[in-house]
């Protein structure tokens, strides 16, 4: 496997060891999960340009819209919290309560 | 016979002058209204040599001034309509409003702006000029606006108080109802005759004539409060006396009446409009007497009674004697303004009281005040031989020999009698008896301006309809012959109200008085016609509307049925499906170490 290909899959562990373990706040697994979507698409768009696999051309837009998608949820999840304890500490999260 | 015309615009002309003299400095010194008063009896002077030029030699003109635009094919100019209802109606106006100009300087002596008061009185006196010498729509529009508008500021003309305010808006809003029906009649005749003139609308042929006829009788019965669009009218009693003598009983309100009069070659052969009208004036009439009946404000029993004679007009119309409507136009005028100006010269006597029931016996304090009081009520109920006499009796006389409605006929002559009842009710209230109101009021009519405009408006009162109507041509022939006892109908029917009315309240003078019946409620509240129609209407229209509009299309279409009506039901969902304790560090955390053990298991594997 070649160099390039490597580095973006530590980069992708990377973030996932950052989105499993954070201590307080719950926008950095957030911003993990960006850092995720991003190795992922530039590890799709390589390929895909390497290979000269033409069809799945459109693969890494796709990628792109789910992912924002799952951003905006991620951020409506933070700012209801937010909005309900001012900050966004993960040990408010005990109440089991909307 | 060559100055017809130039002695007619020379008077009507003088009218504007002291309008255009309120830029200098005779606006504002106080010898204001007096100009103002000189000017109109000069006015009158001049008008009355056309009148008598008309009257020896029946000559009518039509003065085209100023071609003012063409339309395509449609010709606006200034032109001046200068016959039979315009010149006697002229002099008649000038004399009824100079009276009220000199009354005005003894009623409004104490007031601030009475220079302002003046220059409204005249506007109005212009526009009113403008609404009777009109010979196209339009200039007839001009003033009917006109003379809606100054009623509007004159009418307010206390602004401070809150009743002048609603009182001038009512009369503003039943009056806009009117002009939508004047405006309907007036895109008729644009679109099917071409012209606004009064005599291309009279030559062209025309089978069915009843939408325009349905639009100017709209805006009769808006402009003449009549039944439907009458309560402005004794609300607009909240202006000053002068204010009701001129505007509200000789001369705006019969603005409605001189409409259809103008247009009677079209209505005497159209059967539905003559019985439309005949019933409206009919039902106005008997109304508004009833309302009469019970009220406590003198100016108020006054405005019914001239809104119940507006009636007796309509009336008339209906029975396709224009002529006898605008006698009785002529005549009214004379007597319902004296009548107001001795209302006006009591309550100014009394110190602005205005309930009859705190005014009484002022038969030896006011000797002058009681006799044209007198004078004016026998005037206006048909006494033989007085004013009202020449035209009320013709009228009930040519209704009764007439092949007509007898239901309306029957109406009109219960409000006859009505009418003498309510004129005894007041002058037993107010005239006789022991005195009812405070001891040191300033009882005072000596003065000179007060005499003389009541002097004049009561010669008038009892000579104005000999004259009239000895000496206007001849038009269309009274009946003549008729049983003894439709002759006598009339007199009958007054000589019983003037009894029975003077029998009750002598009956029931000392008598305590213990619930109202529901028959006196009907009457004093108006027939509940103010209060449903005020209330209902608006009420229902503006929930309705809150109804359908926010509740219906905003909070429950585009709010609850899709986004609040999901968020709950996911909300009560998970409260009740979820059973976990949130740990999400600890769960996190589980999977990494589980991801990372099955990694290094899975690679070390052989």
């Amino acid at each position: 496997m070649s160099m390039v290909y490597v580095n973006m899959f530590l980069a992708f562990i990377m973030s996932l060891m950052g989105l499993l373990m954070y201590r307080s706040h719950l926008m950095s697994s957030l911003l993990c999960l960006e850092g995720m979507m991003l190795s992922l698409f530039i590890m799709m768009t390589v390929t895909i340009l390497n290979n000269h696999f033409t069809l799945a051309s459109m693969t890494p837009i796709i990628l792109l819209v789910f992912a924002a998608c799952e951003a905006a949820l991620g951020l409506s999840l933070l700012v209801m919290v937010s909005n309900t304890y001012g900050t966004d500490y993960v040990q408010n999260l005990n109440l089991l309560q909307c | 016979m060559n100055l017809f015309a130039s002695f007619m615009l020379t008077s009507m002309l003088m009218l504007l002058l002291p309008i255009i003299m309120s830029n200098t400095q005779l606006y504002k010194n106080n010898l204001y209204p007096h100009y103002v008063k000189t000017t109109i009896s000069y006015a009158f002077a001049i008008s009355m040599i056309p009148a008598m030029m008309f009257v020896s030699s029946g000559q009518e003109t039509i003065v085209s001034n100023w071609h003012w635009l063409s339309i395509q094919t449609l010709k606006l100019s200034l032109s001046f309509k200068l016959d039979y209802f315009s010149i006697i109606f002229i002099p008649v106006a000038l004399f009824v409003t100079w009276s009220i100009m000199e009354f005005s300087m003894w009623y409004m002596h104490t007031d601030p702006y009475i220079n302002r008061f003046f220059k409204y009185l005249l506007m109005f006196l212009i526009t009113m000029m403008i609404l009777v010498t009109a010979n196209n729509l339009f200039q007839l529009f001009i003033g009917w606006e006109g003379v809606g508008i100054m009623s509007f500021l004159l009418i307010g003309w206390w602004y401070g108080r809150a009743d002048a305010n609603t009182a001038a808006l009512q009369a503003i809003l039943y009056n806009r109802i009117g002009d939508v029906g004047f405006i309907t009649a007036m895109a008729w005749f644009l679109a099917n005759m071409n012209a606004w003139d009064f005599q291309q609308i009279f030559i062209t042929q025309h089978k069915n004539l009843n939408i325009p006829l349905l639009g100017l009788l709209l805006a009769a019965t808006g402009k003449s409060a009549q039944f439907g669009l009458h309560p402005w009218l004794p609300s607009a009693m909240e202006g000053p006396t002068p204010v009701s003598a001129l505007l509200h009983s000789s001369t705006m309100v019969v603005a409605g009446v001189f409409l259809l009069i103008r247009f009677h070659p079209l209505m005497e052969q159209n059967k539905t409009m003559q019985t439309l009208t005949l019933c409206l004036g009919a039902i106005t009439t008997l109304f508004t007497a009833i309302c009469a009946l019970t009220q406590n404000d003198i100016k108020k029993i006054v405005a019914f009674s001239t809104s119940s004679q507006l009636g007796l007009m309509i009336v008339t119309i209906g029975i396709n004697q224009p002529y006898l409507a605008f006698l009785h136009i002529c005549t009214h005028a004379f007597f319902k303004a004296m009548l107001f100006m001795c209302s006006g010269s009591i309550i100014h006597s009394l110190n602005d009281e205005q309930d009859i029931r705190k005014m009484g016996g002022l038969y030896k304090p006011m000797p002058f005040t009681t006799s044209s009081l007198i004078i004016g009520s026998l005037a206006l109920t048909g006494m033989p031989f007085l004013t009202g006499f020449y035209s009320k009796d013709l009228i009930i006389e040519t209704a009764n020999t007439s092949y007509t409605n007898a239901w309306a006929l029957s109406v009109t002559l219960i409000a006859t009698s009505l009418t003498a009842a309510y004129s005894t009710r007041i002058m037993f209230f107010a005239l006789l008896g022991q005195p009812r109101f405070n001891s040191l009021s300033p009882i005072n009519e000596n003065n000179p301006h007060l005499i003389n405009s009541i002097k004049r408006l009561l010669v008038g009162s009892i000579f104005a309809g000999y004259l009239i109507s000895h000496n206007i041509p001849p038009t269309t022939i009274p009946q003549m012959t008729m049983p003894h006892y439709l002759k006598l109908t009339a007199l009958a029917m007054t000589i019983t109200g003037f009894i029975l009315a003077l029998e009750l309240n002598l009956a029931a003078k000392n008598l305590k008085f213990k619930y109202p019946s529901n028959l006196f409620k009907f009457s004093n509240l108006l027939g509940y016609f103010p209060t449903v129609m005020h209330r209902l209407p608006s009420t229902m229209s503006l929930t309705m509307s809150q109804k359908s509009a926010s509740m219906l299309l905003d909070m429950i279409w585009l709010e609850s049925v899709l986004p609040k009506s999901i968020s709950h039901f996911q909300m009560k969902m998970s409260t009740i499906v979820s059973n976990q304790k949130g740990l999400v560090k600890l769960y996190f955390l589980s999977f990494m170490i589980t991801l990372t053990l099955s990694l290094l298991l899975l690679s070390f594997h052989e």
